[in-house]
C-alpha cells in the first residue's frame, strides 16, 4: 500500500513537473517574439495590479526575469522560429513544384501518335465518302487537342463539366473508328458540371479503358462513365466490360500520374480505386472532397 | 502455290477500324484496278480463318488487331499468301520490317505508296527469289520483338504488377506501386497501403517469388517491404533492428539474418 502511495506521488511530481516545463517554454517563445512594446504594456499592468494589492514583489521578479531572457536568449529563440517556419515555406513550395511538374507531365505525355495518326488517315478517307462525317470527326479532334496540347489549354479546364464535355470529343472520335465495337455511355448529372475536377484525369481513365479494356477485345464493348456525390465525397468512374485487367501487365505512367497529382492536392482526402467487377471488365474510380458550389 | 496467267490475283483486307479497310480498298482499286478483293477481316482470328478458306495471293494485315495481331496471323498464313503489313505510326516495327525485308504499307495509305508496295509485290510474285529470306523466322523474331519493346502491346513483364484483394462482390485491384508492406498474418496476408489495409490468401512465399526483387525486400521471415518506401533503421532499446518507413507511421522488424540488407557500404 504504501510503495503504491509513493508511486502516485512521484507519478503526480513528474507530470506537474513536467506540465511546468511545458508552461516555462511556451512563456519563452512568447517572450521570444513579443514586441518591446506590448512587453512594456504587460510589465506595467503587473506592477499596476501588484501595487493595487500591496504586494509589488512578484512583479518586481516578473519584470526582471523576462527582461533578462528577452535580451539573453530572445534573438536566438526567435531565429530557430524564423527558421522553422521558412523550412515549412520551402517544404510547401516543394510540394507546388511537384504538383506543377507532375500536371506538365500529365499534359504532355498525353497525345499519343498513334491516335493522331490513325484519326487523320480516318478523317482522310472520310473526305472521300463521307465528308459531312469527316467535319465531324475533325470538329472533334479540334477540341481534343485544344485541350491536351499545353500550349493551347484553356484556362478554364478544370471542372468535371469541362473535362466530359472533352472526353465526350475523344470517345466520338474512337467510335468514328471502332463503329458499332464501342458503346458509350454518361450518368453524369448536369449539377455536377461545375465540380471543380482536375484535368487530363477523366481523359487518361477512359483511354485506358479503350486500349487496355476493349480494343483487344474482338466484339468490343461499352464505356461508362459515372459521377455521383456521397457525403461531402465526388465519385468519378469509369468502367468497361472489356478484357479486364492482367495481374503482371505494368499499371503504366498514366495511373501513377493521377495518384501523385491527387496525393499532391488533396493529400488523404482522394484515391484512385481500381477494381474489377464480377461480371468482368474494369472500373477506376476517383474519389474527391466536394464542396457544395453556392452559385448565383 | 501461285496460281498465275489469266487467272487475276486475289487478295485480302484485314483492319479492326471499317474505315481503314474502305480506305484501302478504294486507293487499291484505283492503282491495282485487276487486283480481286476477295475477304476482309475485322480481327486477327476472323483473319487467319478467311485467310486459310479463301487463301487469298495477298494478305494486307493491320499490326494492332483484337484476338490475334497482325504478325501472329501472318505466322499463321505466310505459306500460302503473301504478307503486306500495314501500321499507322510505330517507327520500331517499320525498322524491323525493313531489316526483314517484309512489305509493309504506312497508313493513312497515300496512292503513290500503295503503287510502289504493289508494283514490288507483283513482282514478288511473279518471280520468287529463291534467295528470300526464311520469312517464318522473321516473323518469330518480331513476334518477340514486339512483345518485349513494341508500342502494339501494353508491356508483359514477368512480375505480379497488381494486387487482387476480394472486397465485397468485386476484386479490388491494388497497384504494386501503392503497397508500402506485404506481412503475414496466421491464414492470410496483410497487403498495406497508405490508406487501407487488405488481406489476401497468397502466401509471402508465392508473392516474394512473384514480385520484382527491386521492388520489394523480404526483411523478416513474415515481411516483405517496399524498397522506395524505406525511411531509416535504427536499434530499439531492446537491441532490435527497426525499419521506420518515409512519411507513414509504420515500424517494421528487420530479422537478424537480414539485417546485411542495411549494413553499411
Amino acid at each position: 500500500m504504501r510503495a503504491s502511495q509513493i508511486n502516485h506521488g512521484l507519478d503526480f511530481m513528474r507530470d506537474a513537473f513536467n506540465e511546468a516545463s511545458k508552461l516555462w517554454w511556451r512563456f519563452f517563445d512568447w517572450l521570444a517574439v513579443v514586441e518591446w512594446r506590448q512587453l512594456f504594456l504587460t510589465w506595467f499592468l503587473a506592477v499596476v495590479f501588484c501595487i493595487i494589492l500591496n504586494m509589488p514583489e512578484p512583479a518586481f521578479w516578473y519584470v526582471l526575469i523576462s527582461f533578462g531572457v528577452k535580451v539573453l536568449a530572445g534573438g536566438k529563440r526567435r531565429a530557430e522560429l524564423v527558421a522553422k517556419e521558412a523550412t515549412m515555406a520551402a517544404n510547401v513550395a516543394t510540394l507546388e513544384r511537384r504538383l506543377m511538374e507532375a500536371q506538365m507531365a500529365a499534359l504532355q505525355a498525353q497525345v499519343e501518335p498513334h491516335f493522331l495518326f490513325n484519326t487523320l488517315a480516318l478523317i482522310g478517307q472520310l473526305i472521300e465518302t463521307d465528308p459531312q462525317e469527316a467535319a465531324r470527326v475533325h470538329a472533334h479532334l479540334i477540341e481534343y487537342l485544344r485541350s491536351t496540347l499545353p500550349q493551347m489549354r484553356a484556362r478554364d479546364g478544370g471542372t468535371l463539366g469541362k473535362q466530359v464535355e472533352l472526353s465526350k470529343a475523344y470517345l466520338s472520335i474512337m467510335q468514328a473508328r471502332m463503329k458499332e465495337r464501342l458503346g458509350v455511355r454518361f450518368e453524369v448529372p448536369d449539377f455536377l458540371g461545375s465540380a471543380p475536377f482536375p484535368p487530363m484525369m477523366l481523359q487518361t481513365l477512359i483511354e485506358n479503358s479503350i486500349k487496355h479494356g476493349l480494343e483487344p477485345k474482338i466484339a468490343g464493348g461499352t464505356v461508362t462513365v459515372r459521377a455521383y456525390v456521397d457525403g461531402a465525397t465526388l465519385h468519378v468512374e469509369v468502367c468497361d466490360d472489356g478484357v479486364g485487367i492482367d495481374p503482371h501487365a505494368d499499371d503504366g505512367i498514366g495511373l501513377a500520374n493521377i495518384r501523385e497529382r491527387l496525393q499532391l492536392l488533396y493529400g488523404a482526402n482522394a484515391e484512385l480505386v481500381i477494381h474489377t467487377p464480377p461480371a468482368g471488365g474494369a472500373c477506376a474510380l476517383i474519389k474527391l472532397p466536394y464542396k457544395m458550389m453556392e452559385t448565383a | 502455290m501461285l496460281t498465275l496467267g489469266t487467272k487475276p490475283l486475289t487478295a485480302m483486307i484485314a483492319d479492326d477500324e471499317a474505315p481503314m479497310r474502305d480506305l484501302l480498298r478504294a486507293r487499291l482499286a484505283a492503282v491495282w484496278p485487276e487486283l480481286r478483293i476477295v475477304a476482309e477481316a475485322a480481327n486477327g482470328v476472323e483473319a487467319v480463318a478467311l485467310g486459310e478458306q479463301h487463301q487469298p495471293d495477298i494478305a494486307f494485315l493491320d499490326i494492332r488487331m483484337p484476338g490475334l495481331n497482325g504478325i501472329e496471323a501472318a505466322r499463321r498464313l505466310y505459306q500460302r499468301s503473301h504478307i503486306v503489313f500495314a501500321t499507322a505510326y510505330d517507327q520500331y516495327a517499320m525498322d524491323a520490317f525493313e531489316q526483314g525485308a517484309l512489305d509493309y504499307l504506312l497508313k493513312p495509305v497515300s496512292a503513290e505508296r500503295l503503287a510502289t508496295t504493289c508494283a514490288r509485290v507483283r513482282s514478288r510474285i511473279k518471280a520468287p527469289s529463291p534467295a528470300q529470306p526464311d520469312i517464318g523466322q522473321q516473323l518469330a523474331k518480331l513476334t518477340s520483338l514486339l512483345e518485349n519493346k513494341g508500342q502494339e502491346k501494353p508491356k508483359t513483364g514477368s512480375y505480379l504488377r497488381w494486387i487482387q484483394a476480394q472486397v465485397g462482390a468485386s476484386l479490388r485491384m491494388v497497384s504494386t506501386r501503392e503497397v508500402l508492406f506485404f506481412q503475414s498474418d496466421e491464414k492470410y496476408t496483410r497487403v498495406q497501403t497508405a490508406s487501407a489495409e487488405f488481406l489476401i490468401r497468397k502466401t509471402l512465399k508465392e508473392l516474394a517469388e512473384e514480385l520484382d526483387p527491386d521492388e520489394f525486400w523480404r526483411i523478416h521471415r513474415s515481411t516483405l517491404v517496399r524498397v522506395d518506401a524505406i525511411g531509416e533503421v535504427a536499434r530499439d532499446l531492446r537491441g532490435r533492428h527497426m525499419l521506420r518507413l518515409r512519411g507513414h507511421p509504420f515500424e517494421l522488424e528487420v530479422s537478424r539474418n537480414h539485417t546485411y540488407l542495411f549494413q553499411q557500404m
